[in-house]
């Protein structure tokens, strides 16, 4: 769906955990470039180009809960790291399949508990990380291409895609995904069309998961020159031992 | 309806904006719009013998900015026009037009800048409030060219 929603349908994905379960709020979600710029003696106006963009997702607050494996206090009290982020902001609805996405890679500062009463958490996010695959591209918003969910079959030639430009571009993009949990190996990669019907893999665009039980997530970047045709698709192979997967996967198309 | 004088409430404003294809876009989802209109330095130029302190204009300057609903509508949401454009080193068009009273027309206020291969608005800032599903879009100027008060249509 296109149009307005609310804070309700956003989720939280980090490092293959669905972590919206135990957030309360999240964000703000910056991308606020650098203003490099000076007027000329003759120009009627001070002028300016942006320059380098900070990205941050901000700060997630949530309840401090030690739930065995996927409380939030499990998942995130250790501070310091990377972590891998999807926020997926559903319209009107959970999150479904051409939904848009912020993503990246961002350090976690630090872990806190906080509050009275209810205990509760507050993790801040730094900028983008440097040791992230993604340097090249300075755009976090993207368009989830399937939405967390199951799947326990090796996908079909069918099924239609999702319009992320309106057109081919020639300017590469990554893909980001949380693997939440599965069995076996699985593959998942991304087709891209120009029409809508008649498919191929996308170049790099694609990820081996030796152990889907294992959550995890990560960023894959395309060359920053590479075509990337209008519709994409997901798609998974199944691996030694699989059985079912389930994933998000998202794109951000470069420019 | 001729255009009209006098006064007039915030609902007849629209603000149009060029997309990252530069078509101008009527964008939907925009609850306000603040700084429309240029602010000079105030430079001093006072002497010793001066009975007073003086100044001189300097150069103006501009920042707009837009706050709106988190909006996906093709071609014209909030989001949509805003996510493409933010960083974009392309002159945009920009328009805000206020209507007095009614859908505005030509010959009513508007502010904006009909963007050229080197002048015109970029966006420089694009920051979602997830909690209130807003978000909040910054324009500033590129180029030597002023946007300024007028009466009729940018393109």
């Amino acid at each position: 769906m296109t149009g307005r929603t609310v804070a309700k349908h956003a989720r939280f994905y980090m490092g293959g955990y669905d972590l919206s379960g135990y957030a309360r709020t999240f964000g703000p979600l910056v991308w606020t470039y650098d203003e490099q710029g000076e007027a000329a003696l003759s120009d009627e106006i001070k002028n300016y180009l942006p320059g380098h963009p900070t990205v941050s997702v901000g700060q997630l607050n949530g309840f401090f809960d030690n739930t065995a494996t996927s409380g939030l206090h499990v998942v995130a009290s250790t501070a310091g790291v990377i972590r891998t982020v999807m926020a997926p902001i559903g319209m009107r609805a959970a999150p479904a399949a051409g939904d848009p996405v912020w993503g990246g890679q961002y350090t976690q500062l630090g872990y806190q508990s906080t509050g009275e009463g209810l205990v509760g958490v507050n993790i801040p996010f730094g900028g983008w990380d440097n040791s992230g695959t993604t340097e090249a591209y300075d755009q976090p918003w993207g368009v989830l291409l399937h939405a967390k969910g199951a799947e326990t079959a090796a996908s079909t030639t069918t099924g239609a895609g999702i319009d992320t430009a309106g057109g081919q571009t020639t300017k590469g993009g990554y893909m980001i995904y949380q693997v939440f949990t599965g069995t076996g190996a699985v593959t998942i990669s991304i087709d891209d069309s120009s029409d809508d019907s008649s498919y191929g893999a996308l170049t790099d665009a694609t990820i081996a998961i030796a152990d889907a039980s294992t959550p995890q997530a990560g960023i894959v970047a395309l060359g920053k020159t590479d075509t990337v045709e209008q519709y994409l698709r997901w798609q998974i192979a199944a691996g030694g031992g699989f059985s079912t997967v389930t994933f998000a996967l998202a794109f951000v198309r470069g420019r | 309806m001729t255009a009209q004088t006098g006064r007039t409430v915030e609902k007849w404003t629209t603000f149009k904006i060029d997309d990252s294809g530069d078509t101008l876009r009527t964008v939907t989802g925009v609850k306000s719009i603040n700084g429309v209109g240029l602010t000079y330095d105030e430079m001093d130029v006072t002497a010793l013998a001066d009975a007073l302190k003086n100044v001189l204009p300097g150069h103006p300057d501009l920042s707009i900015t837009v706050v709106g609903k988190f909006d996906t509508t093709a071609l014209t949401g909030f989001h949509t026009v805003f996510s493409g454009i933010n960083g974009v080193n392309t002159p945009l068009s920009l328009d805000i037009q206020i209507g007095m009273r009614h859908a505005w027309e030509s010959g009513e206020p508007q502010f904006g800048i009909t963007s050229s291969a080197t002048s015109g608005m970029i966006c420089t800032s694009y920051v979602v409030d997830v909690n209130a599903s807003e978000a909040t879009a910054t324009l500033k100027v590129m180029g030597p060219t002023a946007p300024a008060w007028g009466t009729l249509v940018e393109t």
